[in-house]
């Protein structure tokens, strides 16, 4: 880092700090600020009615074109309203036509959350022996929609998207659980060939079944 | 006859004699809407001169500097949103830069320039929202309407590609956090054929205006050196004739590579910031432009994002040129995975303290009008 005393920086002219390495910059130096004419009596009203004028201009091209009227009539365009496909809304778990996930309950989300807002809770008795999720605790309340649970997920499980109009009159509603069951993954789920077999592995977990499992705060 | 600066410094009247005045003090704000936020500004009037202005902050106050120290450095970029949203992939930048260079982290050419174009998108649309405001501030509605009418066409490029709108989180230490959006490239170039005409409109509309000209010709000047020794930064700082910007001077991203002037002011009022910001959104539109179309290949997370990134012990500084200064990010790091120490050198907080300098002699008119140049961001002064 270059030490600049405050005379340095008042006097040192661009162009000779700027590195001249690479021929693509076409460097003309700093531009100066064009400043607003004022001449004679006369010649100041006339070109300040002059401006009125032209500003008034703009205006009405606008009022007279309608098709650029850009106004959105929020309530009334919902079927037609398409959020983009990245957009953050409501995280979700991706489940498959079987209703199965792909999450072993690594944690990697809980993790990188910066402020707690999911919370992964194992199953007590895993029916594989290897650890199974069982709650999938999402505060909607304290998420800020960062991303970061979503990218850092291995399998993929998580999504950001949904709808937007998520206002409820109760805020324990805003409490999540994300997973539709207890148990193990699809992949161990599909290996096994008798439908019978597979439920009893799973329990079903409803969006506000259980006592959810809350980290009061800081860091594990 | 135009008044001049003159005219608008007035002497207090003498005490005692027939037109005798009193000074006295008076709130503007925490919730006044040309403040832009809660910022407090008790003036020390007399009749309609302001003889002292002096800010008062902490109304929006959230701690993020300790907070920081609680959070990874990957998770610390996502409050860097939070400081100055207006430039939030700015800050996200400075961030990432300052691990970066800490950690030792080798870039491609692809998060470069990417990184780079996005910043510049960001500088435009936190111009044109500021465009807006200034005419707002000033009494005319139509212009606010017309900024965020264009700025929401960049809006819409950002949420495609990020999914956000207004907090990104989107340049990590090491990458970007998704890569493009297929259909950016095409988005950004329909943007600019749409905005270059705008921006002569712009002109048109508020800038040609002769009350608009008349309320930022000679008000609030701010002289090069009062600017340094205040330590203003970015449009601020130019607009007063000092030719600092740190994409020129210490270039970061691939600001060497591109061509683009920095404009300047010669007087330092108001109108000379009017001006260099709306300079600097046509400069920006053509870096964007000799970016654009020749994004090299490449990946676009360098560190994966389960790896907690761990900084070896040390003092590390970073720092960017956002829309509205330079944002300083210093580190005290202890070798673990999360700071120590984060202290914010934010460009806000050093532009509105020139108002103290600036303001008294002028009326309280006047004080809006400067307050709109400065171009506050109240989230980035108190942080």
């Amino acid at each position: 880092m270059n030490k600049m005393s405050q005379e340095d920086i008042l006097t040192a002219p661009l162009a000779e700090t700027a590195p001249s390495s690479s021929p693509a910059v076409g460097m003309t130096g700093p531009l100066a600020a064009p400043r607003p004419e004022r001449r004679g009596f006369w010649w100041n009203i006339l070109s300040g009615l002059r401006s009125l004028l032209k500003g008034m201009g703009v205006t009405f091209r606008y009022f007279s074109r309608p098709s650029t009227v850009v106004t959105q009539q929020y309530p009334e365009n919902r079927a037609t309203l398409k959020l983009f496909d990245r957009s953050r809304t409501l995280l979700g778990m991706i489940h498959d036509e079987n209703g199965f996930h792909k999450c072993t309950a690594c944690h990697f989300c809980e993790k990188a959350c910066p402020n707690a807002s999911i919370t992964v809770a194992e199953r007590p008795k895993p029916a594989t022996g290897k650890p199974e999720l069982d709650y999938f605790t999402w505060r909607m309340d304290s998420c800020t929609y960062c991303n970061a649970c979503v990218i850092v997920c291995p399998f993929s499980v998580l999504t950001m998207s949904g709808t937007f109009e998520n206002s409820v009159f109760d805020s324990r509603l805003l409490i999540y659980n994300l997973t539709r069951y207890a148990g193990p993954t699809s992949q161990v789920l599909m290996k096994i060939a008798d439908p019978e077999e597979r439920k009893r592995m799973i329990e079903t977990r409803g969006v506000f079944s259980g006592v959810p499992l809350l980290r009061k705060g800081g860091r594990k | 006859m135009v008044s001049t600066l003159e005219d608008r410094v007035r002497p207090p009247a003498a005490a005692g004699g027939p037109l005798s005045t009193q000074e006295f003090f008076i709130n503007m704000g925490p919730q006044h809407p040309s403040t832009h936020g809660v910022l407090r500004l008790v003036l020390k009037l007399d009749g309609e001169t302001v003889r002292e202005v002096i800010p008062v902050l902490g109304y929006i106050h959230r701690g993020i500097e300790k907070i920081g120290e609680h959070q990874t450095y990957r998770q610390f970029v996502h409050l860097s949103d939070r400081l100055d949203y207006l430039s939030a992939l700015m800050n996200n930048w400075a961030v990432s830069l300052t691990v970066e260079k800490a950690a030792k982290i080798e870039l491609n050419d692809r998060i470069q320039v990417i990184r780079t174009i996005m910043a510049e998108l960001q500088r435009i649309q936190s111009h044109q929202l500021w465009w807006g405001v200034l005419g707002m501030d000033l009494g005319a509605f139509t212009p606010f309407l017309y900024g965020f009418r264009d700025r929401e066409v960049l809006t819409d490029v950002f949420e495609e590609t990020m999914g956000a709108r207004l907090t990104m989180n989107y340049i990590q230490p090491g990458g970007l956090m998704q890569d493009i959006h297929p259909n950016f490239v095409e988005r950004v170039k329909s943007f600019l054929k749409y905005f270059k005409p705008k921006l002569a409109e712009y002109e048109e509309l508020l800038g040609g205006n002769v009350i608009l000209q008349e309320r930022l010709r000679k008000v609030g000047r701010l002289e090069a050196k009062t600017a340094v020794s205040m330590g203003a930064t970015g449009p601020v700082l130019r607009a007063s004739g000092v030719a600092h910007d740190l994409r020129k001077k210490e270039p970061y991203g691939v600001y060497s590579k591109v061509a683009f002037d920095v404009p300047v002011g010669t007087m330092g009022d108001c109108w000379d910031r009017y001006w260099v910001r709306i300079e600097e959104m046509r400069q920006s539109m053509r870096i964007v432009e000799q970016l654009i179309d020749n994004i090299p290949a490449g990946k676009h997370l360098l560190v994966k994002p389960a790896i907690v990134i761990k900084v070896p012990q040390g003092l590390y500084y970073g720092q960017v040129e956002t829309a509205r200064g330079i944002l300083g990010i210093f580190v005290v790091a202890d070798g673990t995975g999360y700071p120590y120490r984060i202290h914010l050198r934010t460009p806000n907080f050093n532009n509105l303290w020139s108002i103290t300098a600036i303001a008294p002699g002028l009326r309280v008119a006047d004080l809006v009008a400067i307050l709109s140049s400065l171009d506050i961001v109240v989230p980035d002064i108190d942080r």
